[in-house]
């Protein structure tokens, strides 16, 4: 995760200390919303796969949590890949 | 004294300028004016103070708050003849013809945006702040089409600026009135999630937008959209420093009326003008 964290406290220079796991990264605007397709880049790049935007919710990219279980765990990918 | 038939209207009824504009006649405009009229219930129910915002918009202000990269197609910019065109202008020649220089400033596309400018660096206190206003807004559209899509036409928005929980709290009284007064108008309104134009429908904000939809409108039956909802998360607290207190930047949001669409719908509800207008003066008994 710290590819993520680092990638958040340089788009929020302004930000202190380590950023909560449940925090709501999207509420909060740490990723600004001018910003968001280059989080997914990152994520993409970070997990070696590509994030089909249709196939996903907000929620998965709300919190650092819900971003490492959903697309930076291989389990997560997987139990995903069953649903489809 | 009266002075019959000095107030009646030629035959054929007032022109429309242009595409795009419209001159309302008297009972479209007591439409107008009555609607805008019930719809500051939901300022007077949230305790919303009246304002009057500005008729111009600082272009480099509207900038730092991203208006340009995702509306540049919608913005009229405000333009003044260059003195070397003083003298053409003068003596008849075209005035299309003839040289603007830009002024720096835009008419407003949304009400919110001068109110939020008037408030930048300022700090509205630990329990937020409500504004309201109607103005006139303009946008540069593909098409016009009758009163539903218009080069001007008039926006009352009821401005929160405050909590996160504040602004969805807002949002939600917000909602609750205009089905409430749609009833009350004999208004069939079904809520969507809004498609805004955003020049960049690939972009990182319009892919956001539609993964998170900050916006809903309300529509008529026909797919007018005649109000919305807007939740704009921390983004103009953070871009114009306004703060609440010890929360930090605001959170704001707001609900925002189409005045012509009003009328629009309430003529297509009730088929004519002045049914409508009778609608609406049962409504305000």
């Amino acid at each position: 995760m710290d590819p993520v964290s680092a990638w958040l406290h340089e788009k929020n220079p302004g930000l202190q200390g380590s950023i909560e796991p449940d925090e709501d990264l999207i509420e909060a605007r740490l990723i600004d919303s001018m910003d968001f397709l280059e989080f997914v880049d990152l994520l993409e790049e970070i997990s070696g796969t590509t994030i089909d935007l249709q196939e996903v919710t907000i929620d998965d990219f709300r919190t650092l949590d819900r971003v490492r279980q959903r697309f930076l765990s291989g389990s997560g990918l997987a139990s995903h890949a069953a649903q489809a | 004294m009266s002075t019959p038939g000095t107030t009646a209207l030629p035959d054929g009824g007032l022109k429309n300028p242009g595409p795009g504009l419209i001159t309302l006649d008297p009972v479209h405009t007591a439409l107008l004016h009555g609607l805008d009229g019930l719809l500051t219930g939901l300022a007077a129910r949230l305790g919303a103070p009246e304002v009057m915002g500005p008729p111009l918009l600082a272009a480099d202000t509207l900038a730092r708050l991203d208006y340009f990269r995702n509306f540049p197609h919608l913005g009229v910019s405000a333009g003044r003849f260059a003195p070397e065109a003083f003298d053409g202008l003068a003596a008849g020649e075209a005035p299309g013809e003839l040289s603007l220089r830009p002024t720096g400033h835009l008419l407003p596309s949304a009400t919110c945006y001068g109110l939020l400018m008037s408030l930048e660096g300022r700090d509205v206190g630990e329990d937020g702040l409500r504004l309201s206003a109607t103005g006139r807004c303009f946008r540069n559209e593909t098409h016009y089409d009758g009163l539903r899509r218009l080069w001007g036409f008039h926006m009352r928005e009821v401005l929160y600026l405050g909590t996160r929980e504040g602004s969805v709290e807002h949002l939600d009284g917000g909602a609750s009135f205009v089905q409430e007064l749609a009833g009350r108008l004999g208004l069939t309104l079904t809520r969507a999630v809004a498609d805004d134009p955003f020049y960049d429908k690939g972009g990182s904000r319009a892919r956001l937008m539609a993964l998170d939809p900050v916006k809903h409108e309300f529509n008529a039956p026909d797919g007018t959209a005649i109000a919305s909802v807007n939740r704009h998360r921390n983004f103009f607290g953070e871009r114009l420093d306004i703060r609440a207190g010890s929360h930090g930047p605001v959170y704001s949001a707001c609900v925002a009326f189409g005045l012509e669409r009003w009328v629009h719908a309430m003529i297509l509800a009730h088929g004519t003008p002045e049914r409508a207008l009778d609608v609406l003066r049962d409504a305000r008994a």
